[in-house]
């Protein structure tokens, strides 16, 4: 086995690890797009009322309709429909950030109603605005307590990122398929590979549980959900 | 130096929560330098009297002029009222600094930036400006040595003391004091109420609601009693406090201070 393991994954390293970069790249765009969208769609279901139904609508739609089906949707569909993404890449990443973003924009609205309504009166009552109050307390502190469920979306979008090789974006997971299909060896290959996804995801969930105590012994953070 | 204008004046002040009708007619004045204390039974309607007048809720009927301007609404030349700006009204309500129960400080920000956001932002004061006035109002809430702490690691007494900062920082004209001590732990109340003191002495105009009643009694120039949304009882606080003549008020009274 250890033998096995010298000789396929060893020599064959770097390819997976071509492939981890793409995951990484496609994960952190994705998750920045669905940070963008998600605080977006939350904004306007909050405090748009007029098109509230659309936000809604659009939350849920992301939320119900599963990763596989988008990816191929975003890919096929959306070129059609509105003349892009033009790279399968790009599908990929807007499949990804659209799933996240409908849970992303529920977490941040939790957020946002959980915090006590004195912090917001606080800053009127000194003849702070609306819009100075969200930019300078309200998301500050909706992005501190809501900070491991953020993360925890993070490690989602990676766990799902898994299935973009359908759309031949060549991931991790495509190089490891093609590894597999070309030496049909694959137990060592789907064990690197899967552990390559457990230390990734584990080294982030660890981070975000390091920042998360740090912020909550500073900021006293438990008293404010 | 006490002077004789009527720095508060509220007229007829009315609010209702749905069918709730919490303040039913409300009229009077505080004159500049004097503290009002307001008292009455849990839930008879002091934080909405307080919230009606810096607008955080917005009257059904009635007036409230600070310093002879009206709060909220404007005076059309033809003499209709119309709603006021949400610009007017952020500058009004920085007029009127307030006190929660709850102390509501911005637990990301330090003492400091919690007691300087506002003149900063506000005010458009420059930092360093903003820095030393900040510094002067913590220093008169002796709590300078803790500019740089944030509020969880601050005891209630100093979370208060802070929040008085804050709201003494934007430099009101009326300080309103929503039961700024019923939080605190009993040992805790003293250094806040010394704070409040000291500000009073100072001939600050306050309005207060408290349950603290030999303070009251001490510092206020006037004391009214809410009940049912209405003043039952409104006088000086030795005649409010030792001989009410009203019913409720005495009933009242016995009940808090035994
Ligand atoms: N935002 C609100 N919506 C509905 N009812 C409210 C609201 N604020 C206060 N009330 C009600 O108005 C009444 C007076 O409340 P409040 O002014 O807080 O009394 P107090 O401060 O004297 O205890 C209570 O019955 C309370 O439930
Ligand atoms: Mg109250």
């Amino acid at each position: 086995m250890l033998d096995n393991f010298n000789h396929l994954v060893l020599p064959n390293i770097n390819l997976l690890l071509r492939g981890l970069s793409v995951t990484a790249y496609v994960c952190f765009f994705a998750f920045l797009l669905a940070i963008a969208l998600g605080s977006v769609a939350c904004l306007v279901r909050l405090y748009v009322p007029f098109i509230r139904v659309v936000a809604i609508g659009y939350i849920e739609f992301c939320r119900a309709t599963p990763i596989f089906v988008q990816l191929l949707w975003v890919n096929y569909v959306w070129p059609e429909l509105f003349g892009f993404p033009k790279t399968v890449v790009g599908a990929g990443i807007i499949a990804l950030a659209l799933q996240s973003s409908g849970y992303l924009a529920e977490t941040f609205r939790s957020g946002i109603e959980g915090l006590s309504k004195g912090q917001r009166d606080a800053g009127l009552a000194v003849g702070m605005t609306n819009l100075q109050i969200m930019r300078r307390i309200v998301m500050p502190q909706v992005v501190l307590v809501m900070a491991p469920s953020i993360v925890n979306q993070m490690t989602v979008v990676i766990k799902s990122s898994t299935l973009v090789s359908v759309i031949a974006i060549p991931d991790l997971m495509y190089e490891a398929l093609k590894l597999v299909n070309t030496w049909f060896e694959p137990i060592e290959i789907l064990t690197s590979t899967a552990l390559m996804y457990i230390v990734a995801i584990f080294l982030i969930s660890i981070l975000a549980k390091r920042v998360s105590d740090h912020f909550r012994s500073k900021f006293g953070l438990a008293g404010l959900v | 130096m006490k002077r004789m204008a009527a720095i508060v004046r509220v007229v007829e002040l009315r609010k209702s929560f749905g069918p709730l009708e919490v303040l039913r007619g409300i009229t009077f004045d505080v004159r500049e330098g004097s503290v009002l204390t307001i008292i009455g039974a849990s839930g008879s309607g002091k934080s909405t009297l307080l919230r009606c007048l810096n607008y955080l809720e917005q009257p059904t009927s009635g007036e409230v002029y600070l310093d002879g301007k009206p709060i909220g609404f404007r005076i059309e030349a033809d003499g209709r009222r119309a709603p006021d700006t949400a610009a007017n009204i952020s500058r009004m309500r920085a007029e009127l600094g307030m006190v929660f129960q709850q102390f509501n400080l911005w637990p990301h920000m330090t003492v400091l930036e919690n007691v300087i956001e506002a003149p900063i932002r506000v005010k458009r004061l420059a930092r360093k400006e903003a820095v030393d006035l900040g510094r002067r109002f913590l220093s008169k809430v002796n709590l300078l040595d803790k500019e740089n702490e944030y509020p969880a690691r601050l005891s209630g007494g100093q979370q208060q003391r802070v929040a008085i900062a804050r709201a003494l920082a934007m430099q009101p004209k009326v300080m309103l004091f929503d039961e700024a001590t019923s939080a605190l732990d009993p040992e805790l109340t003293g250094e806040v109420l010394e704070v409040m003191r000291a500000l009073a002495k100072e001939g600050t105009t306050m309005l207060v609601v408290t349950h603290e009643m030999g303070f009251a009694r001490e510092v206020s120039d006037r004391a009214i009693f809410l009940h049912n949304g209405q003043i039952e009882e409104d006088g000086p606080p030795a005649r409010v406090f030792s001989a009410p003549t009203s019913e409720r008020c005495r009933q009242f009274l016995s009940k808090v201070l035994h």
